[in-house]
């Protein structure tokens, strides 16, 4: 299958266009269907990759403009694999647990062309085919938040989508920049990525290239103090909306910087690490506080999705493997348990029309399966070990300690106040006398519900305990990449700060 | 063969705790409880089956079941290892695990929620083992995790009970003791953490016998680091001050797990990482000194605090904590097989304190103040037996077990000529034997203080009662064994022997512990024997409100630390985020907005046309793409 990635992207999409003649109520199949397809098809590209090739595979180039150098230019590497998986397995899930009641139809296209242009952010290879998707991304989930949102959904909507799209504007112009400096430097138009490695560039535009692309990645990641429009975009969007939002969206951010920001500017990258280790830590801490601050159950999540970013950011900056392979692989768990945890709380939204945890206590004893499911996201939230939450943080911290040690007890305090928020919401909502009468006769979960959850709460405990088939691929693609940042900086400082696993070394 | 036996020894738990899962939402079934018990008694079998064969042949058994974690040049298996120390916290760990589960079939009789109680202690059960039998630091992570969560469960088993004030009930609620429990321990894991950092980066694995061998390399203050990390790790598990006071609120959970977990097994897993971590120790002699010196004061500090308190489980609960300190005062001093042995001796007799305990709950309907029971002993011979028998190993009288286990740490401490802490650990033990002896006396002893209308105290099942038995034999018979066992563990850990001046002494020594633990005896039977006579006075003294109020620590950390937490949290929300960080941001869109002239549109346009106009517009330009792209 030459062209698996084409028809990972543009199936979803077609299939979309063709859902416009479907008829409404068998929506909601055709959704599911066309998901499950797709995300089988992601199966069988995990399946065809060759784990131990750390480099593009599956690569698809065609030119579109060759003048200026533009090209239909696709692959796919350890590091992108999972998160494409990911990706297809959350929309389906999505899909599958979808309870919006009013244009569903309307609903499942929008689904299915906002899985195309995820797909498309996570195989590009081109920068202007990236930015394509990673702009297109935008609309249908303005779309999903202000046509199905709460009552300020039109705030929440446009400040999303204003915030993020002025953050890639600014990334736009690194990009042509940086194709402007590659066509000065060699004398070719080149927006392709590997083309793009291969340039060395002095410090001084290394730097201000980073911060271009910085703005971009850090509103979508959202890093403080770029993170307001996150709570409002949660707190409006449906549950599907921050599903993906929290799963995926948020992850463009952080594979940015991984993908563009280390390879293309090692030195610059090197320098930024203490910055942007602080403003990390400020996440972690900050907003894990914010989150114990909330009254509303889905902002607690909302906000602790800010934290756990955060954690990802720094593992980002570790410039070691374990580091760095780290932040991969809390991207995905983070996208899978915060993902549930949003499901879980849509799940009470739906039959209480609330999210106040103060409505709520004593749920445990009146929807047990809701309460076990809800406590094995919450343990995976706060890291236990032998749940996927533990290995993604643990590697973080411990890749970070061989920067700054100091740094890393900061953030490592996120396992006692990411509890402190987590174990209070349970408390609140799940512990205690029920005290409403209304909450006396909620039903528990039903079978939709059920099976929209289990496969997240397999995949949470598998992963934990033998996460070995995603993180070697991980592992090889991010040993190399650092190899070649090795090579490649130009300052001492930075070759320095860059490590290189002894592993890597020993094979060359 | 022995392969084998290692993973039936460590997976029974885990498949008692599924099976009971799988009923974990139906009607009780007491089979449930059975076949989790036979599981575990599984479990204690091939564990004591595994201590024979590392007893005979004098060799560790080392099993690697798979990799765990891959990254970089970081390896993490799941690796097990059963040597002299493992399989003697194995063995020990799993007979008092089956007593418990056993027992729990009779105490949680009654309990709705039967099923899912034992699903929970098997649990614990299985990550306990995973914790003691790891052959890596981050594989005891795990277990020391996995404790923590079902040691949060098991707390807030009664998670309906609703919140009462501090006066009410000292842990407020089930719920929020749990809470407390887990967030305390997690503060002491980050600790752990950073020492799994430092001996990575500097030994560049996590295997025990590789960091081992990597010692004599590294720098003292690496070693220091990593100890020092470490041990602030053991001290959450193991409840040492100031991350104490999780443990008495623990004891709002159901008596068996105070028993079990909160007793014998998880707490002492903090003694448990020094002992297993004793290289690093032993090379590190400025912690240790620290970590004596506070494990003598926390024996001092809690006894001080059982000395006045009412509550039947809590005083036990402070005796716990005070014994905690006597173990960690050896393993600072060096004596780890000492320590090893008190945690053992410990483990049986606290086991049967805590579980006689529960008969008297049981028999009182959950009653707990010990100044309205009294008198108890017409009805329940046996639990008076076995809490006597107890209470006299706790003080330390000569044969029983705690005799020879305490008496061997406080030697320690004089051999060591470390006479300030062997002083004060006299003194523990005196007022050891009295607090003991005063719950004794006021529970069993005496005028009946209880409403005879609403109670009508009655003994515990028979099966239970006989399933409690090899507590109180082993309680008694357990210090006859201390030869042996010092030459079992000591082919593992360092050998530690007094020297000729402390042999010298011995027997003054000796007669010093016992002189003062018998006055603590004879002191509470002369107070208490008769009765209860309230003493006004005494009870409104600062000192003894102080202790009653457990010097305030609580309430201190209320006040410094959950109070002005919650406060910077709503600050940060209200005062930062939403009054600066968003309004700034808005300010910054409000005046594009107001500048911009397109942006007009937004203001009168109809949105969902808008919204769909934008679709349409991403539709497009998706298909133009996709041309251009077939085309090109």
């Amino acid at each position: 299958m030459d062209y698996i990635l084409s028809i990972l992207v543009f199936f979803p999409a077609i299939a979309a266009l063709l859902g416009f003649v479907i008829d409404k109520d068998s929506a909601r199949v055709y959704g599911i269907t066309v998901a499950a397809i797709e995300f089988f098809l992601s199966l069988w590209l995990w399946f065809s990759f060759d784990g131990s090739n750390a480099g593009m595979q599956f690569v698809e180039l065609i030119p579109v403009i060759p003048d200026f150098g533009v090209n239909y230019y696709l692959g796919v590497d350890g590091i992108s694999l999972f998160i494409i998986l990911m990706t297809t397995m959350m929309t389906l899930i999505g899909i599958m647990s979808l309870s919006v009641k009013e244009n569903v139809k309307n609903m499942i296209i929008t689904l299915l062309f906002l899985e195309m242009t995820m797909v498309g952010v996570f195989v590009s290879l081109d920068a202007i085919i990236f930015y394509l998707f990673w702009e297109l991304s935008l609309v249908p989930m303005l779309y999903i938040i202000g046509a199905w949102g709460g009552s300020l959904r039109v705030y929440a909507a446009v400040k999303f989508f204003l915030y993020t799209f002025a953050g890639s504007l600014i990334m736009l112009v690194g990009m042509l920049f940086m194709a402007y400096t590659y066509q000065s430097l060699t004398g070719v138009w080149s927006f392709a990525l590997t083309d793009w490695y291969a340039l060395v560039l002095p410090v001084s535009y290394q730097m201000w290239l980073f911060a271009a692309f910085f703005i971009g990645f850090a509103i979508k990641v959202p890093m403080f103090p770029f993170h307001t429009w996150l709570p409002y975009a949660h707190g409006q969007a449906p549950t599907i909306g921050s599903v993906i939002l929290a799963a995926v969206l948020l992850k463009m951010g952080t594979y940015g910087f991984v993908r563009f920001s280390l390879p293309l500017f090692p030195d610059a990258a090197v320098i930024w690490i203490t910055p942007i280790a602080v403003l990390s830590i400020i996440m972690i801490i900050y907003t894990a506080m914010v989150a114990y601050a909330q009254k509303d159950m889905k902002q607690v999540i909302a906000y602790s999705s800010v934290s756990h970013m955060g954690i990802v950011m720094l593992g980002i900056f570790a410039m070691n493997a374990e580091g760095i392979g780290g932040s991969v692989f809390q991207m995905l768990s983070h996208g899978i348990v915060s993902g549930a945890l949003f499901m879980l709380v849509g799940v009470i939204y739906d039959r209480r029309h609330t999210k106040m945890m103060d409505e709520f206590g004593g749920i445990a004893a009146v929807m047990p399966k809701y309460a076990v499911i809800f406590g094995i996201m919450l343990v995976a939230s706060v890291g236990l070990p032998l749940t996927i939450g533990f290995v993604g943080e643990f590697l973080v911290l411990i890749g970070f300690y061989q920067v700054s040690p100091i740094m890393t007890i900061l953030a490592g305090t996120s396992i006692i106040i990411g509890s402190v928020y987590m174990l209070s919401l349970f408390k609140k909502s799940f512990f205690g006398p029920v005290t409403k009468e209304e909450n006396r006769n909620l039903k528990d979960l039903d079978a939709k519900e059920t099976w929209s959850l289990v496969p997240l709460v397999a995949i949470v405990v598998w992963l934990g305990i033998y996460p070995k088939p995603i993180l070697d691929p991980i592992d090889n693609s991010v040993k190399a990449m650092l190899n070649f940042m090795d090579e490649k900086a130009i300052t001492q400082e930075a070759k320095d700060m860059i490590h290189v696993a002894k592993s890597t070394k020993e094979a060359k | 063969m022995m392969e084998n036996l290692v993973y039936i020894a460590l997976f029974a738990p885990l498949v008692s705790s599924l099976f009971a899962a799988m009923f974990g939402m139906s009607q009780r079934k007491t089979f449930v409880g059975v076949i989790a018990s036979l599981l575990l008694f599984t479990s204690f079998v091939a564990s004591a089956t595994l201590a024979v064969e590392v007893f005979t042949t004098g060799e560790a058994i080392a099993v690697t079941m798979m990799q765990w974690i891959g990254m970089g040049d970081l390896y993490i298996p799941f690796g097990f290892v059963v040597d002299q120390v493992s399989v003697t916290m194995m063995t020990m760990v799993s007979l008092i695990s089956t007593i418990v589960h056993v027992y729990s079939i009779g105490y949680m009789d009654h309990d709705k929620s039967f099923n899912r109680f034992f699903s929970y202690l098997s649990a614990f059960v299985f990550s306990m083992m995973v914790l003691v039998m790891s052959d890596n630091f981050a594989g005891l992570f795990i277990g020391w995790e996995g404790v923590g969560v079902c040691s949060w469960l098991l707390i807030g088993f009664w998670y309906h009970k609703p919140d009462q004030s501090r006066e009410d009930n000292p842990s407020i609620s089930p719920s929020w003791a749990a809470n407390e429990a887990f967030i305390m321990n997690r503060i002491a894991d980050l600790g752990m953490l950073v020492g799994l950092f430092i001996l990575y980066w500097n030994v560049g694995s996590l295997q025990y016998d590789a960091v081992f061998a990597a010692i004599p390399n590294l720098d003292q203050w690496i070693l220091n680091g990593a100890a020092i990390a470490l041990f602030i790790g053991a001290m959450g598990k193991s409840a040492q001050f100031p991350l104490h006071t999780w443990l008495t609120d623990a004891m709002e959970g159901p008596t068996p797990v105070s028993a079990l977990i909160h007793a014998a097994t998880m707490v002492t897993a903090g003694v448990f990482l020094v002992i297993r971590a004793n290289p690093l120790f032993a090379v590190t002699p400025e912690v240790s000194y620290f970590i004596a010196a506070l494990g003598t004061f926390v024996a001092f500090f809690a006894a001080s605090m059982a000395l006045v308190n009412r509550d039947l489980k809590r005083i036990i609960a402070f005796s716990t904590l005070s014994q905690l300190g006597y173990m960690f005062a050896a393993a600072g001093l060096g004596a780890y097989w000492i320590a090893l042995f008190h945690l053992v001796a410990h483990a049986f007799f606290k086991a049967l304190l805590f579980l006689g305990a529960g008969n008297v709950m049981h028999a009182m309907h959950d009653e707990l103040d010990i100044f309205k029971m009294g008198g108890l002993k017409k009805v329940m011979r046996p639990t008076y037996i076995y809490m006597g028998l107890a209470s006299l190993t706790l003080a330390g009288i000569f044969p029983l077990a705690g005799f020879f286990s305490k008496d061997a740490i406080i030697e320690t401490a004089f051999n060591e000529g470390t006479y300030i802490l062997w002083i004060m650990l006299v003194v523990t033990a005196g007022m050891t034997a009295f607090y003991s002896f005063r719950q004794v006396f006021l529970t069993f002893h005496g005028t009946e203080r209880y409403d005879h209308h609403e109670i009508h105290p009655h003994e515990m099942y028979k099966f239970v009662l006989i399933a409690m038995s090899p507590l109180a034999i082993l309680a008694v018979i357990a210090g006859f064994f201390k030869g042996g066992f010092e030459t079992f563990v000591t082919s593992l850990l360092p050998a530690y022997h007094m020297s000729e001046h402390t042999h010298h002494y011995v027997w003054l020594l000796t007669a010093i512990v016992t002189l003062f633990a018998v006055g603590g005896i004879l002191l509470a039977y002369l107070k208490y024997n008769k009765g209860l006579e309230r003493n006004e006075k005494l009870e409104n003294s600062f000192i003894y409100k102080l202790l009653a109020n457990q010097y305030y620590i609580p309430r201190l950390y209320e006040e410094m630390i959950s109070k002005p937490y919650a406060m910077i949290s709503e600050k940060f929300w209200h005062g930062v985020d939403l009054k600066i960080v968003d309004r700034t941001v808005d300010g910054i869109a409000h005046f594009l907005y107001r500048s911009g002239d397109v942006n007009r549109r937004m203001q009168t346009g109809n949105l969902s046309h808008y919204l769909n106009w934008m679709a349409v517009g991403a539709v497009v330009l998706m298909v133009a793409a996709a041309v251009t792209a077939m085309i090109g």
